[in-house]
């Protein structure tokens, strides 16, 4: 079974008397340590897509099973246990806390685990060694740039060690250079420590880094193909 | 939740200049509320502890301010061999104010030695022989001598009246240390007064077994064939009534506390919305790495619970050093109600502050534990 199962997820919005599906139908795997990322238009559900996956938003109908878990079950208290255990979320704009420091920042989702405070410690500097922030431990949000920002929510995502990390555009909001200290960061993560990775990106540059690569077109996930990147093969519907 | 408190704490340091300010309107809304609670209790205790029950006051019928009552001493003796009586002590009167006055002075003429048996007084200094032995010696309740800076020692003169301080007591009764004692014939023969052979009231010490109602019957049944007739109540009824219009405002005053409480609910429960709305999108990140919402409810909780309890502890800390230290009261006719601190009262205002606070919290963080997430999330 895949490490990410997701089974005839339909998603709907309503806006007025309009009703907008941004995934129908949708049939997915993820294998453990894959690194995934999703591709499309804006307004296409790629967004969505992750949102699901992690238990924070509902589908209308259909399953995601993370683990075997079927998430789309749980009631919103487990599903916060569950994501504080198995799933690591990296943000766009970082959204760290910004009266914490780095350390802290890092901190917050390994405070939800029973973990000594010495296995705590160990973890987060892990976490901060990882990204290459060690010496930016002390500081707060507002004293690190975006990049630095982000690899702190890298940190973050990873300090708990999660089955699987999603992240939202984690590009998006910096520069080409910071973009590709990132995009090097997230494939040392996959190939070095085996974290399974779903990325949602604009980008195809960044895309390219992924193993596997989605497209999100209409409701419908298409694979490109890892030996022809201009053919686009369906894969569900 | 322990592992959350640097959370909360900064989060409200954060935001100091807000914190400050509910902090500071939650401290003075309850130090007023515990000002008022103070003069409740004071009401109270005079008029429902065991004194005030078992104690009667024999009055002169229809009479109502020390000045006007004149009863004859030898009265006494009379109620002296009711049944049920265990002993009389006749009590003369002076006040400078038989209106309401927050600088009341009350002297209480008495035999000395019976005082002394009548009333759980504790000389905090001074000699009670001086005060036996010199018929011009006061002793001070402990209030009054903070009010107006007595020592022993001091003369202290007020109107025609002047004594020498010859010792400050303390008593369990806090509306006793407003009163200054003399002795009888020193109030009696004070020029003005014209009251020898008489005095304002008598006060009548009940055995176990009698029933004060029938006991002040009896009493004003037996004098009503002297030559002047009496009321008697028992001490807590008498000063009740005499205090009458100030029970009234007293009555008041207890909405106004109220009011005070409704005010720290109001404001903490504004500034914890503005958090909750400011921190929206966190608390919406806080659950996406986890938190179960409970835990964000508990962490707004937390926030409104500290504002209220720190407000509420300075205000509740503040009124009680300033009722300490005061040795305020407030009187009418010879009665004075004492305010004075207490651990009841600042048992009361931290359970008070920590109640708002929780209340205050409520509506805020369940919002902040039940908005979607993802809608949360893309707030700016």
């Amino acid at each position: 079974m895949a490490l990410v199962d997701i089974r005839n997820l339909t998603k709907r919005f309503r806006n007025g008397d309009e009703v907008i599906v941004p995934l129908e139908n949708v049939d997915l795997d993820i294998e453990d340590g894959d690194f995934v990322s999703l591709m499309g238009p804006s307004g296409t559900g790629k967004s969505t897509l992750l949102n699901l996956i992690s238990g924070i938003d509902q589908p209308d109908e259909g399953t995601v099973a993370v683990d075997g878990v079927e998430v789309t079950r749980l009631s919103r208290s487990q599903l916060a246990d569950w994501r504080a255990a198995n799933l690591g979320y990296i943000f766009q704009t970082h959204n760290l806390v910004p009266v914490l420091t780095a350390y802290e920042n890092v901190e917050l989702p390994v405070l939800l685990l029973p973990l000594s405070r010495d296995e705590r410690r160990r973890r987060v500097e892990l976490a901060l060694e990882a990204v290459g922030l060690s010496d930016r431990a002390d500081h707060f949000p507002r004293q690190l740039s975006g990049g630095q920002e982000q690899r702190v929510g890298i940190a973050r995502a990873i300090v708990a060690h999660p089955k699987v990390v999603v992240a939202d555009e984690p590009t998006g909001s910096l520069d080409r250079k910071t973009s590709e200290q990132i995009q090097v960061l997230l494939q040392r993560l996959n190939r070095e420590l085996g974290i399974t990775l779903v990325m949602v990106t604009h980008d195809s540059e960044t895309a390219e880094i992924a193993s596997r690569q989605l497209l999100l077109d209409e409701g419908r996930i298409m694979e490109r193909s890892d030996h022809n990147r201009s053919e686009v093969q369906a894969v569900a519907s | 939740m322990l592992r959350f408190a640097p959370y909360v704490l900064k989060s409200l340091w954060r935001h100091r200049a807000r914190t400050i300010l509910t902090v500071s309107g939650a401290a003075v809304a309850m130090f007023v509320f515990c000002f008022v609670t103070s003069v409740q209790e004071g009401l109270e205790r005079l008029t429902a502890d065991k004194d005030s029950q078992r104690t009667l006051i024999v009055f002169q019928e229809n009479r109502f301010c020390p000045t006007s009552s004149r009863l004859p001493e030898d009265y006494a003796d009379k109620i002296d061999e009711l049944p049920g009586v265990r002993g009389v002590m006749p009590v003369q009167v002076w006040t400078n104010n038989c209106r309401a006055s927050l600088d009341i002075v009350v002297f209480n003429g008495a035999p000395p030695k019976k005082l002394r048996q009548a009333r759980n007084l504790t000389l905090l200094s001074g000699s009670w022989k001086q005060f036996e032995s010199q018929r011009d010696a006061g002793i001070v309740g402990r209030n009054v001598a903070t009010r107006r800076g007595l020592i022993a020692g001091d003369q202290f003169s007020i109107g025609d009246l002047s004594i020498k301080v010859a010792g400050v007591f303390s008593s369990p009764s806090p509306a006793e240390e407003n009163v200054i004692y003399t002795s009888l014939e020193f109030l009696q023969y004070t020029q003005g007064l014209d009251a020898a052979g008489l005095v304002t009231q008598h006060e009548v010490y009940l055995r176990e077994s009698a029933d004060p109602d029938s006991v002040a019957s009896a009493i004003d049944q037996t004098l009503r064939a002297g030559p002047v007739a009496t009321t008697t109540r028992r001490k807590g009824a008498f000063q009740t009534n005499t205090l009458s219009d100030l029970v009234d405002l007293i009555g008041f005053a207890h909405w106004l506390g109220y009011a005070c409480v409704g005010l720290v609910l109001a404001l903490v429960a504004t500034t914890t919305v503005m958090s909750v709305q400011d921190r929206i999108k966190e608390h919406a990140v806080l659950q996406t790495l986890g938190l179960r919402p409970a835990r964000v409810f508990c962490i707004v909780i937390a926030e409104s619970m500290l504002l209220c309890c720190i407000g509420g502890a300075v205000g509740t800390m503040s009124a009680l050093a300033i009722l300490g230290a005061g040795g305020m009261a407030v009187g009418a006719e010879g009665v004075t109600i004492a305010f004075r601190p207490s651990l009841q009262l600042a048992i009361l205002g931290m359970v008070v502050s920590a109640v708002v606070g929780v209340t205050a919290g409520t509506i805020p963080a369940f919002h902040a534990a039940r908005a979607p997430i993802v809608d949360s999330l893309r707030q700016a």
